[in-house]
């Protein structure tokens, strides 16, 4: 595990070159890998306690992609922890007996918690294994589900709000991506999602709200997590930037899902290396 | 027409519902998810007892699945109760995704199975579950006709590997065998043996395929075998080639006859090569308005009088 806010910049760099690598060969959901790539860093590389050698270790924290479309992101954030390799992921995804998909599955990736991609369904699932966590005792570790910010649309999402103040599901950490951008456009065009911040917090939840691309921002989000054996679910709004470190995709609602060249790849990682 | 059968009536949900709290003391990962429908449900006495074990999401069906199947990634066996139309439509994608991909321990509990919500009107009837549950790799459906059956089919819930969708009627029901009756998930219950023609039902439809066949005895000397297949998916095979021998096989179902029991029959009919004449009854393919459940039955033609009718045209008898 990383310590420092120098040492997970780097590693962010590290996941978003792997990330690059993969979509000079196979088309990935770049923009969102690319956007929510510094919260995955942290969370798997400073705060969640996981062993890679033992899946069903009870006193793992939980965790559940709700954005099942960045399931890249996830699988290179677990090779950097030792799950499989970051060239298993390259080699692997989207191949036909392969472990890695464009949503993540658990019938082929047993690192997978929870086989997500349709939206809404990871967070009322992750509120599910917080009750269980509770219930059987476990004061320790939490469930993390990361969301979008389109995802935000679907009721699902509401309805498991409600119930993770009601059952006081102090251990859920809902973790939301807010890039601004979903498939259709800017997120204020297609819905009128206004203050997410706000909406969770009148639900009961305690919210933090930061710079979702500033890992020093992050690091501190999770140092202040209250214990979780606490009786308030958190959310983390997240601003963010999609696609996030590559200029020409920054923003760019067309590359939610996209493929660059070799060329590209390399220049890319050049202007990543200089950001450091 | 004769009906020889003790008429003590029983309700399903009482029985399932009440018997959740037996289920919660012989197992201690037996968990019990609601959506604002616990009295409905006959769920209280569980939520009552075993307070930490009973979830009420509210009027959130997508949730109480998501939020059960939650429940059963971490080891627990969560019985997940609604009305059937809310759980198997509203929560579908839930059912299909968040359970039956993971191949979780999740019991789906649908009470007012069929047209049985009838004067509550179309959207309290499920007519389609079982076409919609059936269509889900890993899941077991399962429509439970009478007392006894229902306490045996529940016990065997406890270990039984994958999800499980569990119809049941709100109509009243009748004891249908004898106590010491073996229920088996996967293996239909034979109520009344016969060689002269065969009525494959399940669910509230037993009662009145055993009254059609116990007055075609009376009026023809008729032996028609009734055949309980509580269990429609997966179907119980020989039991169908076995029913087909008979020459005369009526499948009567409280569902559309689109993709219910009927459907799953005439594909075993079709794959075994069985040869015998052949009625699918069920509703017919529309929607019709509100009216009392043993009402509809008989304009569907499945209620006692229409299954005799049935038989008596197929067997050629006047």
């Amino acid at each position: 595990m990383l310590k420092t806010v120098d040492e997970l910049r780097r590693a962010a760099v590290e996941i978003r070159k792997n990330l690059l690598e993969l979509c000079s060969v196979q088309v990935i959901h770049i923009g969102g890998d690319l956007s929510v790539a510094d919260i995955m860093t942290v969370l798997w590389q400073y705060q969640m306690k996981y062993n890679p050698n033992d899946v069903n270790d009870e006193n793992r924290d939980r965790f559940v992609l709700s954005k099942g479309h960045a399931s890249a992101v996830t699988s290179f954030c677990q090779a950097a922890i030792g799950c499989f390799s970051k060239d298993d992921v390259i080699r692997e995804y989207a191949t036909d007996e392969g472990r890695f998909s464009m949503h993540s599955c658990n019938l082929v990736n047993p690192y997978v918690e929870v086989s997500t991609g349709s939206l809404g369904h990871g967070f009322p699932v992750a509120c599910g294994m917080a009750a269980a966590l509770k219930h059987k005792g476990n004061t320790e570790n939490r469930v993390y589900a990361v969301m979008g910010d389109g995802e935000q649309s679907e009721g699902s999402v509401w309805e498991a709000a409600m119930n993770a103040v009601r059952y006081k599901l102090g251990n859920l950490v809902a973790i939301v991506d807010f890039n601004g951008l979903e498939a259709d456009g800017r997120i204020e065009d297609v819905t009128a999602l206004g203050d997410i911040a706000e909406k969770y917090r009148v639900f009961g939840f305690n919210v933090l709200e930061f710079d979702g691309n500033d890992i020093a921002k992050i690091k501190e989000a999770f140092d202040s997590l209250p214990p979780a054996d606490s009786d308030v679910p958190t959310v983390f709004i997240c601003h963010t930037t999609k696609g996030k470190g590559v200029d020409f995709m920054e923003n760019q609602a067309r590359w939610h899902a996209g493929k660059i060249t070799k060329e590209q790849y390399e220049e890319c990682c050049k202007i990543l290396e200089e950001t450091l | 027409m004769s009906v020889a059968l003790n008429d003590e009536k029983y309700f399903l949900r009482d029985i399932i519902g009440n018997y959740m709290y037996d289920l919660g003391v012989k197992n201690d990962k037996v968990m019990l998810v609601n959506a604002d429908l616990m009295g409905t449900c006959r769920n209280r006495k569980f939520a009552e007892e075993f307070p930490d074990r009973a979830f009420n999401v509210g009027i959130a069906e997508q949730n109480m699945v998501s939020f059960a199947a939650g429940l059963a990634h971490e080891g627990y066996i969560p019985y997940a109760f609604s009305m059937a139309p809310f759980l198997t439509m509203r929560a579908c994608e839930q059912c299909r995704t968040d359970v039956a991909y993971a191949n979780l321990n999740v019991r789906m509990m649908g009470t007012y199975a069929g047209l049985s919500g009838g004067i509550s009107g179309a959207t309290h009837w499920s007519i389609e579950d079982v076409a919609i549950m059936a269509a889900m790799p890993n899941v077991t459906v399962v429509e439970v006709s009478e007392p006894n059956q229902a306490v045996q089919i529940m016990d065997q819930s406890l270990d039984f590997k994958g999800p499980m969708y569990i119809r049941s009627s709100v109509e009243p029901v009748f004891k249908l065998y004898d106590d010491d009756y073996k229920h088996k998930i996967g293996k239909a219950s034979i109520v009344k043996e016969g060689s002269d023609g065969a009525i494959i039902c399940s669910g509230v439809v037993v009662k009145y395929a055993l009254e059609a066949a116990n007055a075609l005895k009376a009026d023809y000397g008729k032996d028609i075998r009734v055949v309980d297949m509580h269990t429609i998916k997966p179907v119980d095979r020989e039991a169908v080639v076995s029913a087909a021998q008979t020459g005369n096989l009526i499948v009567a179902q409280d569902h559309n006859i689109y993709g219910g029991l009927g459907s799953i029959v005439a594909t075993v009919l079709a794959e075994e090569g069985c040869v015998t004449k052949f009625k699918n009854i069920g509703i017919s393919d529309v929607f019709v308005a509100m009216a009392h459940a043993p009402y509809l039955y008989g304009k569907f033609g499945y209620d006692a009088k229409g299954l005799y009718n049935s038989m008596k045209d197929m067997l050629g008898v006047k």
